[in-house]
């Protein structure tokens, strides 16, 4: 290509616009005396179809292969002319924009100093012009598969949806079974529907659905490449039980010699399950999986004269030789939907969680209402003989929410509504009981909230407004300490049972994810969107999104409808196949670079890796671009000394002579 | 102090082993009080080596700077250890290209020296003009003992030293593999007490002390070529596309060159003071680079070339990082 | 020339995301500031080489400025942290020599910001005149 610059300057009046306070004639006048200005000429509208028309013939019959257009700003109208000059056979890239409307005409009201501030503008953007260079618009395939981390009501509702479309889905669930919390709870808020019937039916789908892979008892290991071209590794923890095998009858649970002696993590503890077990009965898969850190067999080799499940089995599903599988695939979009834990109530030891037995969480309770609960949905306090149903009961709230002494500002968004929909229930089982809800504001924010608190309220729930600051024990019965903040009276209430409406926390593993996918965390340390209203499933890395309390605490509803915008952000990905990346991005010039690697530090995007290169047969440390990744914020060109890093169209080379075009037009 | 019995038995053991392939190291120059680098291939040069207050120049620098030839196709390049004697500041200049990852640490084979501070020439020189015949010098209590022709002459430290090492905080190295002799307190306190006389002046005041500094300067870039942070291949200040300063010396395009200079040693200068010491027409250019170690310490509570895990300055940063100046 | 007649230079780099954003909504509600104040768009304050500053000075900048998105909501997350670091230290160093302290600016302005972006530009013309025009550190003769 014949590369000597050729430019034609175009300034735009804008209607009047421009043209009230700018001499655009004289502008253009002006610009036709630049070096390397072929052709410089003015038009009422330069965006308009003729005005566009206009540069394209003169790149035809004039050889420009260079244009400033100088008129609005490039955050207007940078796109609209660089197709104008694609039509036209040039590379979109030699285009360079003067904004002498938003940044002159619209700011000033002196035609003379308002008409030289054009002409800086102008030169600056024509001295960038000649030094520009063609850039190529690449696009990538997207892999049309999606991965999901987490199978709580969030992964579960991404993958249904993100299947049904027609993508294929690798769901990866940590714990044995899909479900997350909500398989936990009783009924739900305000509704009160019945939990497990509403999410049962998803559960099932997902694991029969044909464009679904579901990868329980597994842990994404590590992921690499960009949006569109996810590698993806993940650990399928052994279960010691062959799954074509297991018809998931129990029996083995049953013979298992640590048969009810290991505490159940689904009912936080209070019931009790064997060394080999299914997490609950609704679980999904249907199958059964051995503790490792429990397993006589497998902590101590030995169990008996020979393990009782293995003799139990029908099928000889288990299998103590098993081993961890890594699986390997490729996806175009990620959704991270991994949920929550709820705050550990031992970090207010004035509340006495860690001293009563009869100190006990919202989660705890909602294992206690449950009919499928360890205690088949009876409130019963204590064990054995001693157990008893408590009849005043006292709950708290904000327990570890809005709380700064805990570093939880936040406030969890469920406590107000499960405390009510809990105290509904108690309520319910025992008709005598006397339950007061201790609180510090009540937030019904919600469809059907207010009104399901008002009920509450109605069916005799008692609130009293007033954060105790102890709960501590006299007799055989609970004291809370409070004040009544609206009548101003210490209040020193006793009770049988205290429930402690726990907040909702990130993940103490939290950071595994971060690691491996690059997340920011926002100041509550949840999982931080792009945008808080724009973009509130994004993220900053493109192609990975997140659904549900992984990115913060909401409900149910809530959390389903932040996993169907995941799912459709994801689709709109797959479906349309193909991604742009792009193109104004960083390169390194090997030759000049000496591998410091203040560039891989900087850059925000792990864009950069520092590879050996031979040169003249010495191993030598150099940085490279990873174009897809790169996202051209040029941070790294700033921070090279050597100069070894520069950002297409943002060159330093470009840069300096706009400084000192600037310089010389006073 | 380290012994130089010591010093050579080490240094010769040191080059015997198979894995080194030279030693750098200091001996007595040709005249006067000059003393030389050397490097040392052989056993038997271990005797000329010294360790002396008159081993100023740090030897970090040619970790850097050696000249890679081509290779024949098929010739693997010779990655044995390069053996090195350091005093603390050259410590910290080895451990600073070790984040910036220009040298590899089992390439390297420290001999770490604690100093007690080294001489200032120019003040030595004056004391005592006109001496051809070698010097030799070596550290008293609080002096400094030269064996000059006409005898033993003491003089006391403060004369002499160099005004780095006045302040010195870091006299024992930060990294080595074997050190020589005993650990040295250290006597500087880190108050930067020339860099604060300075700002306490007025702006006009400060322009005109740098003008009148920049303008004698010939832009031989010594003080660049010395340095042991300077290590570029092709440095941004000759490149003539883009041009960021013009080859001309007057006082813009030299101001612009020392501004530049400076700025990309913030964060990283160790504070050797070989830039000020090559300087022909004594810039004192520890003052410019001291300003940064300063402001660096205080702001971000960071020093160069001291924690071979640490981040480097500039490609870091903590959202809380002060920002008093912006608008 | 007169301290009156003084009409400054002032170069601003500006980030395409935030304070260019800004300069445009300024635009928009007809904001009306003074001319001296010259802006050139890079995409991040992140990618302004603090030698541009240096630079700028030389060409025939009496002042120069750099802005970008509030600390947190840079578009590439990390962007004006790194410029932070740098042009605090710039400004240390610049302020050292004796360039007046008015001379260089930096300023967070958001998108939302049109108003503020005009106190910026006053501020900072206003700053410009009162430190006079630089010529001790003017270029003989610039090309470009
Ligand atoms: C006591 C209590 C009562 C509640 N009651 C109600 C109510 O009545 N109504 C209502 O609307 N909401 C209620 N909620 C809120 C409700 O539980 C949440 O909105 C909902 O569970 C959020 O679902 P999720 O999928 O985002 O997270 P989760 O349910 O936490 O699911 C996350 C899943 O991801 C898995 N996972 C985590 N990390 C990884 C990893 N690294 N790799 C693979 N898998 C991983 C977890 O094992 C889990 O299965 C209640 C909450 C609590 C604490
Ligand atoms: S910052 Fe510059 S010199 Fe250092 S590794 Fe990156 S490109 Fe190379
Ligand atoms: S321009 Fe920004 S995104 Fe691209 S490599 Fe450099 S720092 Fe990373
Ligand atoms: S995009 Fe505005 S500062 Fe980075």
């Amino acid at each position: 290509m014949n590369n000597k610059p050729k430019i034609g300057v175009y300034v735009c009046h804008c209607g009047i616009n421009i043209s009230h306070t700018v001499d655009v004639e004289a502008v253009a006048e002006f610009a036709s005396q630049l070096p390397n200005v072929r052709v410089a000429r003015e038009y009422s509208y330069m965006c308009s179809d003729p005005g566009q028309a206009l540069i394209r013939e003169d790149i035809k019959n004039e050889g420009l292969n260079r244009v400033v257009v100088a008129s609005c700003s490039p955050r207007m109208h940078e796109l609209t002319f660089r197709k104008t000059l694609a039509e036209a056979g040039l590379n979109p890239y030699y285009l360079e924009m003067a904004n002498i409307r938003e940044h002159c005409s619209w700011v000033h009201g002196d035609r003379e100093k308002a008409t030289a501030k054009a002409k800086r503008l102008v030169a600056a953007a024509a001295v960038k012009a000649r030094l520009l260079e063609p850039l190529q618009e690449k696009e990538v395939d997207v892999e049309p598969a999606s991965l999901i981390i987490g199978a709580g009501i969030a992964g579960i509702q991404a993958a249904l949806d993100i299947a049904e479309a027609g993508f294929k889905v690798y769901l990866v669930e940590k714990t044995p079974s899909v479900g997350g919390r909500m398989s936990q709870l009783d009924k739900t808020f305000p509704t009160l529907d019945c939990s497990a019937c509403i999410l049962t039916p998803k559960m099932v789908d997902v694991a029969s659905h044909p464009n679904i892979e579901l990868l329980t008892y597994s842990q994404v290991e590590d992921v690499s490449g960009y949006v569109g071209n996810f590698d993806v590794k993940v650990r399928k923890k052994a279960r010691y039980v062959d799954m074509d095998k297991c018809t998931g009858c129990g029996v083995c649970a049953q013979e298992c010699r640590l048969t009810g002696r290991i505490p159940s993590e689904f009912d936080e503890g209070m019931g009790k399950r064997a060394a080999i077990y299914l997490p609950f009965p609704q679980a999904v898969p249907a199958k059964y999986t051995i503790d490792p850190e429990r397993c006589l067999m497998l902590t101590r080799g030995k169990c008996g004269k020979s393990p009782k499940c293995v003799d139990a089995c029908g099928t000889g599903a288990i299998n103590f030789e098993q081993e961890d599988e890594i699986v390997e695939f490729k996806v175009g979009s990620i959704i991270v939907a991994t949920g929550f834990d709820v705050f550990d109530a031992s970090r207010k030891p004035e509340y006495g969680y860690n001293d009563y037995e009869n100190v006990i969480t919202g989660l705890e309770l909602e294992r206690l209402v449950s009919a499928s609960g360890p205690t088949g949905g009876d409130i019963l306090i204590g064990k054995g003989d001693d157990a008893y149903v408590p009849k005043d009961i006292a709950f708290i709230k904000c327990v570890g929410s809005r709380d700064k002494s805990v570093g939880n500002e936040y406030c969890s968004r469920v406590c107000c509504m499960y405390t009510a929909k809990l105290a509904h229930l108690l309520t319910e089982k025992i008709p005598d009981a006397n339950v007061r809800v201790y609180y510090m504001d009540v937030r019904a924010f919600g469809k059907g909230f207010e009104e399901f608190y008002d009920r509450v309220r109605r069916e005799g729930v008692r609130y009293i407004r007033g954060n105790p600051s102890e709960v501590f024990k006299r007799g055989d019965k609970l004291v809370v300490k409070a004040e009544n903040t609206l009548t101003s009276t210490p209040v020193e209430d006793e009770v049988d049972l205290v429930v402690l409406a726990v907040g909702l926390e990130p993940r103490r593993d939290a950071r595994e994810i971060i690691d491996i996918l690059r997340l920011s965390q926002s100041g509550d340390r949840f999982y931080m969107e792009a945008h808080p209203k724009l973009a509130p499933v994004d993220t900053a890395t493109d192609g990975v999104f997140l659904a549900g309390c992984a990115q913060g605490p909401k409900d149910i509803p809530d959390t389903v409808a932040q996993a169907k915008g995941a799912a459709s952000s994801a689709l709109v990905l797959l479906s349309s196949g193909k991604v742009k990346v792009q193109a104004q991005v960083s390169h390194i010039n090997e030759d000049t670079c000496r591998g410091c690697g203040y560039c891989v530090e900087i850059c925000p995007y792990s864009a950069i890796e520092l590879v050996t290169v031979n040169q003249f047969g010495h191993e030598a440390l150099v940085a490279r671009v990873n174009d897809a990744l790169c996202k051209g914020c040029g941070a790294c060109v700033a921070g090279c000394f050597s100069g070894s890093a520069q950002q297409k169209s943002f060159m330093d080379g470009q840069i300096l002579p706009q400084i000192a075009a600037l310089g010389v037009m006073r | 102090m380290v012994d130089l019995e010591k010093l050579r038995t080490v240094a010769k053991e040191t080059i015997s082993r198979d894995d080194v392939k030279y030693l750098i190291g200091w001996r007595q120059g040709t005249y006067g009080f000059r003393v030389t680098p050397c490097f040392i291939e052989e056993p038997g040069e271990a005797e000329q080596l010294i360790f002396s207050p008159l081993c100023t120049n740090n030897l970090a620098s040619y970790l850097i700077v050696t000249e890679k030839l081509p290779l024949p196709r098929g010739e693997k390049p010779d990655t044995r250890k390069v053996a090195v004697m350091v005093k603390g500041c050259d410590s910290r200049a080895v451990v600073q290209q070790l984040i910036e990852q220009g040298i590899k640490r089992e390439e390297l084979y420290i001999i770490g020296c604690p100093c007690e501070g080294v001489l200032d020439l120019k003040k030595v020189e004056a004391k005592f003009p006109h001496i051809l015949d070698p010097v030799a010098a070596q550290w008293g209590k609080d002096k400094i003992i030269f064996q000059l022709p006409e005898g033993v002459v003491e003089v006391p430290r403060e004369e002499v030293l160099a005004q780095k090492c006045l302040d010195c905080r870091d006299p024992n190295p930060v990294i080595a593999d074997i050190t020589l002799g005993e650990e040295i307190e250290a006597w500087g306190n880190g108050e930067y007490q020339d860099v604060k006389e300075l700002e306490a002046k007025s702006a006009e005041e400060r322009w005109a002390f740098w003008e009148d500094k920049f303008s004698s300067c010939i832009r031989c870039y010594s003080c660049r070529n010395v340095c042991p942070m300077c290590y570029c291949k092709d440095c941004i200040l000759d490149r003539l596309n883009p041009s960021w300063i013009y080859r001309s010396t007057n006082i813009s395009e030299n101001t612009a060159f020392h501004l530049s200079r400076a700025f990309h040693l913030a964060g990283r200068c160790i504070e050797c003071g070989e830039c000020e010491r090559v300087c022909p027409v004594d810039i004192p250019l520890m003052k410019l680079n001291q300003k940064f170690s300063k402001e660096v310490e205080e702001k971000y509570g960071y020093r160069p070339g001291i924690d071979p895990e640490a981040k480097p300055l500039q490609s870091s940063y903590r959202p809380d990082d002060k920002e008093d100046f912006i608008l | 020339m007169s301290e009156q007649q003084f009409e400054p230079s002032v170069i601003a780099f500006l980030c395409n995301w935030c304070s260019y954003a800004g300069a445009d909504l300024a635009g928009t509600s007809r904001i009306q500031y003074p001319t001296n104040l010259d802006i050139i768009r890079v995409m991040c304050s992140g990618r302004v080489n603090p030698l541009f500053i240096v630079n700028a000075l030389q060409q025939g900048a009496d002042g120069v400025l750099v802005s970008g998105c509030h600390p947190g909501d840079c578009h590439y997350m990390e962007g004006n942290f790194y410029a932070r670091r740098r042009f605090t230290l710039m400004n240390e160093l610049l302020n050292y020599v004796g360039v007046d302290a008015k001379r260089f600016n930096m300023s967070w302005v958001s998108a939302s910001e049109g108003a503020k972006w005009k106190d910026v530009v006053e501020e900072v013309v206003e700053n410009a005149k009162e430190a006079g025009p630089f010529e001790q550190f003017r270029r003989n003769k610039i090309n470009w």
